[in-house]
């Protein structure tokens, strides 16, 4: 979301989480919310989620496909805590179970086009012939608005969790190589590796010992922000009809359903909304806190 | 004075003094009255009504273009442009002569010639259209007013091809543009109807605006539905394009727009609420709602699999699903043919009664030969009505026993997806929907869904001769009771052989400003007669 | 300098080719048929392949895009294959809303999110600054149609305030046209109020402890004088970086908002094209909102030679 020029190196926080003394665990967790409060929030609020997308069986739950239509449009009560939708499914367990879709979405998009983009950007970085031409592909995917490449690449297949991924990563990939590509050639500039590369160091080694280690800190923090982007792709491309398949229950689902309704049942689109925002909010919150103890430069310039 | 007016008055006052003086607000005062804003169903993309046949195309061209008959409210073809017509003693030759005065939006005047090549073009994309062409001998102008249309064998239905409201309609156009070949669009939106279109306003998906045509000589009769006087009250129609339900319902309520086609139900409570607006059934002839089988490829080339389905069916749910909880908008539907209308049927109806027998169906399904292959049910998402059958049909398979492979997506995909002859595994289909306006399911007329003729039948292909046999039966019905019998045995035919599954009937309501009268229920929107104060 | 502009025009030609390519290989493997949307549901297989050879539809690959590509070099991206209009005048038409959303939402964002962000600079770590900051990463985190159903619920149908939908020219009055803007402007500028405002506090707290902020301070000029003088002046570079890279962000915003304000702009054009598969529409609006993006980037670039006298070339 917060869209980045290519970063400097950075260095590691020496001590990033403030847990090194061993023995006394709780000072630890006292000192890191001291600390880091961000981390401490967001950290705990993104647990809180996961767990509740892992154990969302086991918490009142019933089936959250299961359509009975003289049911339709209850408001919240007791037997439905978050009322019913337009086909009568129970919209608590739809919301519980919704978030399993926008974290894997969120994660996998964070992770694949940090792995992805991390790999590109070394390419591009270290052979000369192949950077102009794959730096002016990224600058062609970077030209197309990412949720407009993410609607025409879903165009394109059919609907699945998994085509929603591939989609919002192709849209990320960019920004991620261009990072990467930016630190290997500021890198390669600097005396100790040149030494390294003079000494007779293979590429592979000089990308396991000098540039994956500086590159490590702005891409997490950047995957961070690419997660909680993909989460609201995820919600944008459900609610215009090109995402997630419908028969999955996922927070974008839930309110490209219920907008029609919106004037009547305003808890159908409200209800996942809060959990999506929450969601996003505790992971923008987690990359803020980390880039401020992880990326020190970083901190400074956003 | 309300807090709305105040507001705006506020504000023009300081656009006034801000502009020095010039106002727009002052000059849409007049003008707002006598323009009507209408959100109509979809979007007008295109705007051929004989090559491209969506319901909205249809319904903005019968503003613009004429047509020579037209059905009223009974669906009894009443002469429009047509003054007189004479058909031989052997039923072979028909002869029409236009009114006087019949002018085109460009000025020139409708001639037989112009009639004459509109039919032509017409011909080569309507069903009814088709079969005239096939048994035509000739179609000629013999002077300015009147034509006529030799045939090799009487067509009893001649008047009813000419005056249906199924798309396409025989609009007629200038001779120039229907030379167009019947494939590709014309480029020309000159016509002789009540309004001229406004083609430099035009923006497709978002607005569509229709003028006044001052030289339109409406009829002397009181208009009904095609037929009748199209006297037009209001100077300028504008079509609002508004994909979203809610932002439709809000623009209503707030006095933005004038008329919406189709509000959704859930919705229509809190338009009620409003004083400001009525809201009424729109179209008595309803919807049907149309689950199409593949019979091509197993497991629905078995008639025991697809008869399964229609014992656990259960049209409630898909009604629910699809009009909301108000139970005056559906009706079970035991067959094919628009209830309320004289060729309705229920004959071989009684799988689709009573108690639904989910085991019954398992063993049915079973006994064909089904082991729990994947049945892959292609679902349009961005139609309302295609979602929600798609959403309920799941359920049903599911608790069947079937194993369902889900296709969301559009309907353009959708459209191509079907078409495909193919196993589901090489890209083909074997689930699709779809609905009818009740108003094409009268009568196997413009019924293209119904129709069993294997290979030519419509997607799906079912292959029943018998069914075929009763539709030939009723064109070369006698009267009305013969008529009937024939439907009769095709309803039944076509159940037990499950041409397709129907899911229900239902009707969708249209909702207004109350100060615009003059809105008649029909299957689409009529403007002429309706006024704004 | 005009080599440098020439030699950056010139750069955007392979960007641009490789959006080309890219765009028509994507579309021309997609599945949907625009055939079978025209012909209408009560048409005949046979009705379908007949308008599908009418359109081209089953010529080869290289063939349509190389036709495709020489109409582009002579200014014409083709016929819309729905509407039967040329591509260029659809977009021609919907080119106001959109522009006029865009323009209102950043001037909207930047009068609001400068000020918070010089504000929560000026008072960092404190409160203000908390709660400023705190409702940046807000503005990230909700997505942009829920900010709009709510602006809409609130300011239309309960206080009847504003429209809640549509689009009035410029030409009919500057104050119907800006009413109808407000409400989805607030909305699509959310995220970029939050981004701008994020960039605008980091970049005044770093320019802050300059040692020339330091001399002015020490001259005794007054905080406000500092601040808006000096180091908002200083602090424009990286700012207005933000607002050339947001033009993306506001492009895909903008498709989510026309939608729910049922605006008449290039968004809900694009959308329905895509929905659609109107080939040449999609391919029409995919170049050009690149055109603009590589065009806004290149503007960005010339306008730091202007602000900061710094930046040579």
């Amino acid at each position: 979301m917060t869209a980045q020029s290519p970063q400097t190196p950075a260095t590691l926080a020496d001590d990033p989480v403030g847990v090194t003394d061993g023995g006394k665990r709780r000072i630890g967790v006292i000192r890191l919310v001291r600390r880091y409060p961000t981390i401490a929030i967001g950290g705990s609020l993104v647990v809180a989620v996961i767990l509740m997308a892992i154990f969302a069986p086991f918490l009142g739950t019933t089936d959250p496909t299961a359509i009975s239509t003289r049911m339709r449009t209850r408001e919240p009560s007791a037997q439905f805590w978050f009322g019913t939708d337009m086909l009568g499914r129970d919209i608590y367990s739809r919301v519980l179970y919704g978030a399993r879709v926008s974290l894997v979405v969120g994660f996998s998009v964070a992770i694949l086009a940090s792995v992805i983009g991390l790999a590109i950007g070394l390419i591009a970085g270290f052979v000369r012939a192949a950077d102009a031409i794959i730096m002016r592909v990224m600058d062609g995917i970077m030209s197309i608005p990412s949720i407009l490449l993410a609607v025409a690449l879903m165009a394109l297949t059919r609907g699945s969790v998994g085509n929603v991924i591939l989609a919002i990563t192709i849209a990320e990939i960019p920004r991620v190589s261009r990072l990467v590509r930016g630190v290997v050639l500021s890198l390669r500039e600097q005396p100790y590796v040149d030494a390294a590369v003079a000494a007779g160091t293979r590429t592979p080694m000089i990308i396991i010992k000098h540039i994956l280690p500086n590159t490590l800190a702005p891409i997490i923090v950047q995957a961070t922000y690419i997660c909680a982007a993909a989460m609201i792709t995820e919600a944008i491309l459900s609610f215009i009809g090109a995402g997630t398949p419908p028969i999955i229950p996922s927070w974008g689902n839930i309110m490209a359903e219920g907008r029609a309704l919106w004037q009547v049942k305003f808890y159908i689109v409200l209800i996942p909304a809060i959990f999506l925002s929450i969601t996003v909010l505790a992971v923008n919150l987690l990359g803020d806190g980390l880039r401020d103890a992880l990326d020190p430069r970083l901190a400074k310039q956003f | 004075m309300d807090r709305r007016t105040f507001i705006k008055t506020g504000a023009g006052a300081g656009i006034i003094a801000a502009s020095g003086g010039l106002s727009a607000p002052a000059l849409s005062q007049g003008a707002a009255a006598k323009t009507l804003r209408f959100v109509p169903q979809a979007n007008l993309a295109n705007f051929d009504p004989i090559w491209g046949t969506q319901y909205v195309v249809r319904n903005a061209a019968a503003l613009v273009w004429d047509t020579l008959y037209g059905v009223d409210s009974t669906l009894t073809p009443q002469r429009q442009m047509v003054e007189s017509e004479e058909v031989s003693a052997d039923g072979r030759t028909w002869t029409f002569k236009l009114r006087p005065g019949l002018k085109f939006h460009d000025g020139s005047p409708v001639l037989a010639k112009d009639c004459v090549q509109s039919l032509i073009r017409w011909s080569f994309r309507d069903p009814m259209g088709l079969m005239i062409k096939a048994i035509q001998e000739e179609i000629v102008a013999i002077d300015d007013r009147s034509f006529r249309w030799k045939l090799t064998k009487p067509y009893p239905k001649m008047l009813l091809a000419l005056g249906k409201n199924n798309a396409p309609c025989t609009f007629i156009m200038p001779e120039r543009i229907a030379r167009t070949d019947p494939f590709q669009q014309i480029s020309e939106y000159i016509g002789s109807g009540p309004m001229k279109f406004v083609r430099n306003e035009w923006v497709p998906g978002a607005r569509a605006v229709f003028e006044k045509f001052a030289d339109y000589v409406p009829r002397s009769e009181p208009a009904s539905w095609l037929a009748g006087g199209k006297r037009m009250l209001v100077d300028r129609i504008e079509w609002v394009i508004m994909p979203d339900p809610a932002t439709a319902s809000a623009a209503l309520q707030n006095g933005e727009i004038d008329w919406w086609e189709n509000p959704i139900a859930d919705l229509v409570p809190v338009l009620r609420r409003n004083r400001n607006i009525r809201v009424d059934i729109g179209d008595p002839l309803g919807n049907i709602g149309a689950f199409r089988l593949n019979h091509l490829h197993p497991p629905f080339n078995d008639v025991r699999a697809r008869r399964a389905i229609l014992m656990a069916l259960d049209q409630e749910e898909f009604m629910r699903a699809i009009v909301g909880s108000d139970d005056s908008l559906w009706k079970p539907l035991p067959g094919f043919f628009t209830p309320g209308t004289p060729l309705y049927t229920e004959e071989g109806g009684e799988i689709l009664k009573g108690r639904r027998d989910i085991e019954g169906a398992k063993r049915l399904l079973a006994e064909s030969g089904y082991k729990g292959e994947p049945v892959t049910m292609v679902v349009a998402q961005d139609q309302p009505v295609t979602k929600a059958q798609g959403d309920v049909a799941n359920e049903l398979l599911k608790r069947i026993g079937m194993n369902v492979d889900f296709v969301a997506t559009d309907w353009g995909t959708t459209g191509q997806r079907r078409a495909l002859k193919t196993p589901p595994a090489q890209g083909g289909w074997n689930i699709f929907f779809s609905w009818h306006a009740g108003a094409d399911c009268t009568n196997p007329a413009g019924y293209t869904a119904i129709r069993a003729n294997g290979d030519r039948a419509w997607f799906g292909w079912p292959d029943v001769p018998a069914v075929e046999t009763e539709v030939t039966a009723w064109f070369e019905a006698k009267n009305l009771a013969e008529e009937k019998a024939a439907i009769a045995r095709l309803n039944k035919a076509a159940l037990d052989n499950v041409v397709f599954v129907p899911p229900g009937f239902f009707l969708t309501y249209t909702a207004w400003r109350s100060n615009v009268t003059g809105i008649t229920k029909g299957p689409l929107p009529f403007f002429w007669d309706v006024a704004k104060a | 300098m005009l080599v440098y502009v020439v030699r950056r025009i010139l750069a955007t030609i392979p960007v641009m080719a490789v959006v080309a390519l890219f765009v028509f290989s994507l579309l021309y493997i997609a599945p949907g048929d625009p055939a079978a949307v025209i012909a209408g549901d009560q048409a005949t297989p046979e009705d379908v392949e007949k308008i599908r050879r009418s359109l081209g539809l089953d010529r080869p690959f290289l063939i349509r895009f190389g036709e495709w590509v020489w109409q582009i070099v002579r200014f014409d991206l083709g016929t819309s294959i729905f509407t039967g209009l040329p591509v260029t005048q659809l977009i021609a038409q919907r080119i106001e809303p959109t522009l006029s959303l865009m323009v209102v939402t950043l001037i909207i964002a930047v009068t609001i999110a400068v000020p918070m962000g010089v504000l929560a600079a000026w008072k960092a770590g404190t409160l203000i600054d908390r709660t400023i900051m705190a409702f940046a990463v807000f503005g990230f985190s909700v997505p942009v149609f829920v900010v709009g159903y709510i602006l809409a619920y609130i300011f239309a149908l309960e206080l009847d305030w504003l429209p809640v939908q549509g689009y009035t020219p410029i030409a009919r009055g500057i104050w119907p046209w800006f009413q109808n803007l407000i409400l989805p402007a607030i909305a699509l500028g959310m995220v970029y109020i939050a981004l701008i405002a994020r960039i605008t506090r980091a970049t005044m707290l770093e320019v802050l402890q300059q040692d020339y902020i330091r001399t002015a301070r020490a001259k005794g000029l007054s905080q406000r004088a500092v601040l808006f003088l000096h180091a908002l002046k200083n602090a424009a570079v990286p700012i207005i970086t933000v607002i050339g890279i947001g033009v993306a962000l506001l492009i895909g915003g903008a498709v989510v908002t026309e939608s729910v304000f049922a605006i008449p702009g290039l968004g809900r054009l694009t959308v329905d094209a895509i929905l659609r598969r109107d080939y040449p529409v999609i391919q029409g609006l995919v170049l050009l909102f690149s055109f603009v993006y590589v065009l806004v980037n290149l503007a960005v670039d010339l306008v730091y030679t202007i602000v900061d006298p710094r930046i040579r070339y």
